[in-house]
């Protein structure tokens, strides 16, 4: 551990050469293509570009959703590619929150229990899952909304749940996609403040991939990607 | 996997829930109907395949038509059971029996042969009997008559005789009848005509008489002293001896005189004589006799009541009342579906012959064998029908049952003639569509109970899969907060196999549903059995029709549920959850999370 006395410290995230392709039909696409990036922790990077350049598929390695087909993603300075999926998924439930474009809550469960799902594979008991989620559901400003539906919630309080239920078992990353992609502006800007505040508050390290120009303006590190690559 | 989280998956997805559980419910419902008919008619069958280990009876000992001379010709012609009115039971007889008959017969009763023919009419004589022996013509009549069909009656010493035979445990006589129910008025079947008494008179001019005739009248005239001197026709004194001209006493003869008749030559003396034609009734029976009787049938027995434990019926099959009593001479049971019919109960009575009969218990006896109505006690039985230490039946009990072929062939030996039927026997000789309605589901319903449970498991997998394919964004967002494949293939298991237990739950409902219909509206099944002939069909030979032989017995058709088709059909609904939430979790383990998001991305 003779790095560990050097002068900076080392970063939550470490990408190597990361390249990722998809074959279909005999056509080899190059979805990501070598891509070297640190990211420390407590750090708010957005990743932008036009439609295509890579964003979400840089996203899903970053998340361990799914594996690089060329170079390597350290995590906390353990290389992903090395992990067991029964790690990954470990990984996914206690150290990563997803936030997604599409909000993604479960139709069927109430606004508490989108968030409280998320604790199932931590082994809480179902008091405290409960108790926790209607907590985090206050902290995003929906202490009101417990017992809806998602149907019954509008998108900006939709994408709240969602964040909150990223929080659930108090990652240290979260990666959002496009987060306000299908947000008006104001309801937007509400999402962004609830992001922000995660990040002063909790310290939690914020991925996002975005167009919005008001999340890049708050970022500290803004990367710019096309066709793949950082530019 | 939360419990809540498949909870609201089933109620907040109803539609879907309650389409896929129905599946398997119709499903679940068809097998357990299905089992339930299987069921109900192994059910039926038991009772008329095995009706004699039921009773404790192993053999029955009856005396029935010959169907065919052929056979007729191969029975032994002396002895047998002694025939019909003799004395003693036969042993020793020459030609005595029943069962003496050789070819022959013809008539109506074609397929007998004559020795049968004559027993059968002989012992059903009562039904052909002169109605005009129940009061005059235009009278009103209520009268039973009993016959025994073609199960002919033999004298009950048959029964000691078994009962000596080795390895027969018990030996019990029976007498099985047809009754016959008639009322009506008594029709005009005889034409009584009388004739005779009539005084017949002739005249006619006798031959002139021959001098040879006129000398012996004369003659005879004068030694009888009606003619002591003259010539009685007078004036004859020109051709006579010594005539003087019609002199002497004068002597009137009257006609009518005895005396002068007897001095007439013969032809003279017939023409005279009054011929008086005898009295006498000329009966004679019209064919066919018109009447307004009204006839019903119904079977009666005669039980040794001693005897509780084996026979036609026992002690055991008495549904409600008790057994017959010391002194049964007025006491009847009576089959329970006959009293059901009939509305009787413990206590009613019945008149027969105009004797009381009181109802002293409900019976329910086995199909075959001998189903009777009404159940007499045997002597009294023998005394209505006027079957004098007559019976029909023996039923026997062997000690061990490997005994039965042994003591049926002692049974034929000491008994030349005698029918003996063994259960098996009787059970070979069910047919009828029971027994075809069993065979079809054993066989097709069996077969049909997987398809109809395969189709189920399909409509139930293939609407998982359609759910699972409607969830993809769900279940790669489960992965990517760190669901583990395992956590969410046991969460769709758990959903389906809840969907399983409400589907098996509304299957046994609709199960017992159907059971309940079929039981209400199901159509009866026909059992035939050619074992005992006591029917109505066996006095059909003395109405020039053909010999059936046969009791049909209509069983009606049920599905019972037993714990097994419940199980089954239980069992049937959670393996078809099981299968769906297996096939679901399949197809949601495949997906990889990036994907399952890329594809809606």
């Amino acid at each position: 551990m003779s790095d560990a006395k050097s002068s900076a410290p080392q970063p939550l995230y470490s990408l190597a050469g990361v390249g990722r392709s998809y074959s279909k039909g005999g056509i080899t696409v190059e979805a990501v293509r070598s891509i070297d990036l640190d990211i420390a922790a407590g750090e708010m990077v957005s990743l932008e570009g036009p439609s295509g350049s890579g964003k979400s598929t840089l996203l899903q390695l970053i998340g361990a959703l799914d594996a690089p087909t060329r170079g390597s993603i350290r995590f906390n300075g353990r290389e992903l590619a090395h992990e067991s999926q029964k790690e990954l998924t470990r990984l996914r439930s206690e150290e990563i929150g997803f936030v997604f474009q599409h909000f993604n809550l479960i139709p069927t469960l109430t606004a508490q229990e989108n968030v409280a799902i998320a604790m199932v594979p931590s082994g809480a008991s179902r008091s405290a899952r409960s108790e926790r989620a209607e907590g985090l559901l206050q902290q995003v400003g929906l202490g009101h909304r417990l017992h809806h539906l998602p149907t019954r919630l509008s998108g900006g309080e939709q994408q709240r749940v969602a964040i909150a239920r990223a929080l659930a078992n108090s990652p240290r990353v979260v990666i959002a996609d496009e987060p306000t992609g299908n947000l008006d502006s104001e309801t937007a800007a509400e999402v962004i403040s609830v992001l922000a505040g995660l990040r002063d508050t909790a310290g939690v390290t914020l991925i996002l991939a975005t167009h919005d120009d008001e999340i890049g303006r708050i970022a500290e590190h803004r990367v710019r990607l096309r066709d793949g690559s950082i530019v | 996997m939360t419990l809540s989280y498949v909870w609201n998956e089933l109620h907040r997805r109803a539609g879907r829930t309650i389409v896929t559980a129905l599946g398997l419910a119709a499903g679940v419902g068809l097998v357990m109907a299905i089992i339930g008919v299987s069921d109900g008619l192994s059910q039926a069958q038991n009772r008329i395949l095995s009706p004699l280990g039921t009773v404790g009876t192993d053999l029955i000992v009856t005396r029935t038509v010959a169907p065919t001379t052929s056979t007729a010709t191969t029975v032994p012609s002396q002895g047998g059971f002694g025939g019909q009115g003799g004395a003693a039971a036969g042993q020793g007889g020459t030609g005595g029996g029943f069962f003496a008959g050789g070819p022959g017969g013809g008539s109506g009763l074609a397929q007998l042969n004559g020795a049968d023919t004559s027993a059968l009419l002989n012992a059903n004589s009562s039904v052909l009997t002169d109605l005009s022996k129940l009061g005059p013509a235009g009278t009103n009549f209520v009268h039973d008559f009993f016959v025994p069909g073609t199960l002919i009656t033999f004298p009950d010493q048959a029964v000691s005789v078994v009962s000596t035979i080795p390895g027969v445990s018990s030996a019990v006589g029976a007498l099985s009848l047809q009754a016959l129910h008639e009322s009506g008025t008594v029709p005009t079947i005889v034409a009584s005509i009388k004739t005779g008494g009539q005084t017949i008179s002739a005249s006619t001019t006798p031959p002139p008489l021959t001098s040879a005739q006129q000398a012996a009248i004369f003659s005879c005239l004068q030694k009888s002293g009606l003619l002591s001197g003259g010539g009685a026709f007078g004036g004859g004194g020109s051709t006579g001896p010594g005539a003087g001209g019609g002199g002497g006493a004068r002597v009137a003869i009257r006609p009518t005189d005895p005396a002068f008749i007897k001095c007439l030559p013969a032809a003279q003396q017939a023409f005279i004589t009054k011929v008086v034609v005898p009295a006498e009734t000329i009966r004679q029976v019209l064919n066919p006799p018109s009447t307004n009787t009204t006839t019903s049938s119904y079977t009666v027995a005669g039980v040794d009541p001693t005897h509780p434990n084996s026979g036609v019926i026992t002690k055991a099959q008495l549904v409600s009342g008790h057994w017959f009593d010391t002194t049964p001479a007025h006491e009847v049971l009576v089959n329970n579906a006959y009293a059901n019919t009939k509305k009787l109960s413990v206590g009613t009575t019945l008149t027969i012959n105009g004797v009381s009969y009181t109802i002293v218990g409900l019976v329910a006896p086995t199909l075959t064998g001998n189903v009777s109505d009404i159940y007499f006690d045997l002597a009294t039985l023998q005394s209505l029908s006027t079957n004098s230490a007559r019976v029909n039946e023996v039923l026997v009990a062997v000690h061990n049952s490997s005994q039965v072929n042994a003591v049926a062939a002692t049974i034929h030996k000491e008994l030349p003639g005698a029918q003996v039927l063994t259960s098996r026997d009787l059970a070979d000789q069910v047919t009828g569509s029971l027994s075809n309605a069993h065979r079809l589901a054993t066989d097709l319903g069996g077969a049909l109970a997987i398809v109809v449970l395969l189709a189920a498991f399909v409509i139930a997998g293939l609407l998982t899969l359609s759910n699972v394919a409607k969830r993809v964004r769900e279940i790669g967002s489960l992965r990517a907060m760190g669901w583990s494949r395992g956590l969410v293939v046991r969460q769709l298991m758990t959903e389906t196999l809840a969907i399983g237990v409400l589907g098996g739950v509304l299957g046994i409902g609709l199960g017992a549903l159907i059971s309940v219909v079929i039981g209400a509206v199901g159509p009866g099944l026909s059992v035939t059995s050619s074992g005992l002939a006591v029917g109505a069909s066996t006095v059909s030979p003395l109405l020039n029709q053909s010999v059936t032989g046969t009791i049909t017995t209509v069983v009606h058709l049920t599905a019972p549920i037993s714990a097994k088709a419940v199980g089954l059909g239980f069992a049937g609904a959670l393996v078809g959850g099981l299968l769906a939430g297996v096939l679901g979790g399949w197809r949601a383990a495949r997906l990889s999370p990036a994907s399952a998001l890329r594809d809606l991305g």
